[in-house]
């Protein structure tokens, strides 16, 4: 084949993944802007509306929908995703910082680690939810649950910060030290800034992971549902457009956090590359 | 002078492979010294051992009169320059030079007028004025070479290890940074320990050359007593300008592979027999020509030379195949040519061959 036909089925295949990956958020958005309280979840668009999106912040007289019960939900599910994030990052940082010397049962300790992402969310929802009952300990979305979000995200920024340190050069941490700096006072003034782009990975991976978590969630959470479980409630009774704009809205909250990480990614990785130069000369 | 650093028996292994097999020495105050080995002879292991990155599995370092194995390495006061320089990427010049002074635990400098005025006093030292406030990956090799001397030096140690330092640097540079470097330290009295592999940097920078061989020290003395008079044949083979045989003393001559060779001279004790003769101790003649009676001869068969600008070094292989080096230096006499495959005659006075046995 010549090299404008690879070309040409190389675009193909892009074109085609881009549909699949965006295609169903597309149709989302597109639908969010259907008319209401009158028009449904399907196309076509009886006439252009931001009515759903006024429906959300409850600026719609009132109709026979009602309002998404979604605000008390957001803000746990909010809340909950800081907490793991912030536990599930300090753990991976110090969990990795101990696996880079080699240490007794080094390699049971990794497995067991890893485990937490591995097993299936459903089962540990479930042996989560017995153990609590067993225990007799009430199931709360900022305990249980919360638990079992650390268990499944802490892998993750363990397993971003192993591939960071395996890239670090350890020598400046020896320079610091044979300077009189201790160790600690070396981790805080060299290495954790050195490290910061790969914790701002490890931080963002278990946000957003903790933020839509579902099957865990489901069995562990107790009364008092999150975002994801909220959402899928809605779905049980009837779905409205209104489920479409908060999926735009969140969306685009995605997109800002994506954007600080990015924004805050371009800072680190202008450092980096100071380093990796010296490393090559 | 005294005493700044002494290692008694310094034993250190890897899995059961030992890197340093029984160390002993003592550095003194005030001076430069450089430590040769060739690679895998465990200099570098020596070198972490004493700044404290790396335990030794047995023996004793003192320092300062203090024993210090087992004391880590911030609370030792022994610098350290790397050879990858290893600055801290993140600060600039200034900083990276101000790190220790701000940031060590025994008597950190808190005034900030103070730490710059050292800081500026340093950069003056050491030649970077201009440049305090580049980030240390805009600048060349030799600045940043200077950078980590000039942060290790600003917090005062009394020793400073340097590992490799030139070995980073291209070939001009590093002769530049050679005289650099003696008078520096020159200037700050304290002991430099030069680890290196390569014989004329060991030679030309150390007051006293120690020279690291499977492990232990095989030779510690001052350059010129090394260069003439080593003490194994090993030290001269890692000098790399002497023609080493093996074989047996037996009266007076040595039993060689290419025959025996006359004996004058000085012989010492090694442990190993071996004879060695200096690459420009030999001149070489006509194959006809007759060797006085004060002189060694040998044949062997021209390969090739190789130009140097000073002297020439030609290449022969003796009757076992064996390569032999002879080096004429062409303020002598002016290049001759040889003739490829040729025989000739290997001339030298006995008393100039080094005999161990």
């Amino acid at each position: 084949m010549n090299a404008s036909g690879i070309k040409l089925g190389l675009g193909l295949y892009t074109t085609l993944f881009i549909v699949f990956l965006y295609g169903p958020l597309v149709v989302l958005a597109i639908l969010s802007f259907q008319t209401g309280p009158e028009g449904g979840p399907q196309f076509p668009i009886i006439e252009w509306s931001t009515y759903w999106y006024k429906h959300l912040f409850g600026l719609t007289p009132p109709s026979r929908i009602a309002p998404l019960p979604i605000e008390q939900a957001l803000v746990r599910s909010l809340a909950l995703a800081v907490m793991t994030m912030i536990v599930s990052t300090v753990l991976g940082v110090t969990a990795a910082q101990a696996f880079r010397k080699k240490f007794r049962g080094s390699g049971v300790v990794f497995y067991l680690i890893v485990l937490g992402m591995m097993v299936p969310g459903v089962l540990v929802g479930l042996g989560m939810a017995l153990v609590a009952n067993t225990l007799g300990v009430d199931r709360h979305w900022w305990g249980t649950a919360f638990v079992l979000h650390v268990v499944y995200t802490f892998p993750f920024a363990f397993l971003v910060m192993l591939a960071i340190f395996n890239r670090f050069d350890p020598s400046v941490e020896e320079a610091a030290w044979s300077l009189g700096v201790t160790p600690a006072r070396t981790f805080r003034k060299i290495t954790f800034p050195l490290i910061f782009p790969g914790v701002l990975s490890a931080m963002l991976f278990a946000f957003t992971l903790s933020y839509d978590e579902f099957s865990r969630t489901l069995f562990a959470s107790g009364r008092d549902l999150t975002l994801p479980l909220a959402i899928y409630g809605t779905f049980s009774v009837e779905v409205h457009p209104n489920v479409f704009a908060f999926g735009v809205l969140t969306t685009l909250f995605s997109f800002a956090l994506l954007g600080t990480y990015a924004v805050l990614m371009g800072l680190s990785v202008r450092r980096a590359k100071r380093m990796a130069i010296q490393e090559e000369a | 002078m005294s005493a700044v650093l002494q290692l008694k028996n310094v034993h250190k292994a890897f899995a059961g492979v030992p890197a340093l097999a029984g160390v002993d020495a003592a550095l003194m105050d005030n001076s430069y010294v450089s430590l040769l080995g060739p690679s895998g002879s465990g200099k570098t292991t020596l070198l972490r051992v004493i700044a404290g990155f790396e335990q030794p599995d047995g023996g004793e370092i003192l320092f300062a009169g203090r024993r210090i194995d087992g004391v880590p390495p911030h609370e030792r006061g022994i610098g350290f320059v790397f050879q990858n320089f290893a600055l801290f990427p993140h600060l600039s010049v200034a900083q990276n030079i101000a790190f220790g002074l701000e940031n060590r635990a025994v008597a950190p400098v808190t005034d900030a007028k103070a730490v710059t005025a050292r800081v500026r006093d340093m950069i003056g030292l050491v030649g970077l004025t201009g440049l305090e406030d580049r980030a240390v990956t805009q600048i060349s090799g030799g600045q940043k070479q200077r950078v980590a001397l000039a942060r290790t030096l600003v917090t005062e140690p009394s020793m400073v290890l340097l590992d490799e330092p030139l070995g980073a640097l291209d070939a001009n540079l590093r002769t530049r940074m050679r005289g650099e470097l003696r008078t520096i330290r020159e200037r700050c009295g304290v002991t430099f320990l030069h680890v290196t592999g390569s014989e004329t940097e060991a030679l030309a920078m150390g007051d006293t050359v120690l020279v690291l061989d499977r492990g232990r020290i095989a030779q510690a003395t001052d350059a010129g007593t090394l260069y003439s008079r080593p003490a194994s044949a090993d030290v001269a083979r890692f000098l790399n300008c002497y023609n080493i045989f093996s074989g047996a003393v037996s009266g007076n001559v040595f039993e060689s592979p290419v025959g025996r060779l006359a004996l004058g001279g000085v012989r010492q004790a090694s442990g190993r027999p071996a004879y060695a003769i200096r690459y420009d101790r030999v001149a070489i003649r006509p194959r006809d020509a007759a060797a006085a009676g004060d002189e060694v001869r040998i044949e062997a068969s021209f390969v090739a030379s190789e130009y140097s600008g000073a002297a020439i070094n030609s290449f022969f292989t003796l009757d076992d195949g064996r390569v032999f080096e002879v080096e004429t230096h062409l303020s002598h006499a002016a290049p001759e040519a040889f003739e490829e495959k040729a025989r000739y005659a290997l001339v030298w006075k006995r008393e100039d061959a080094l005999v161990f046995v």
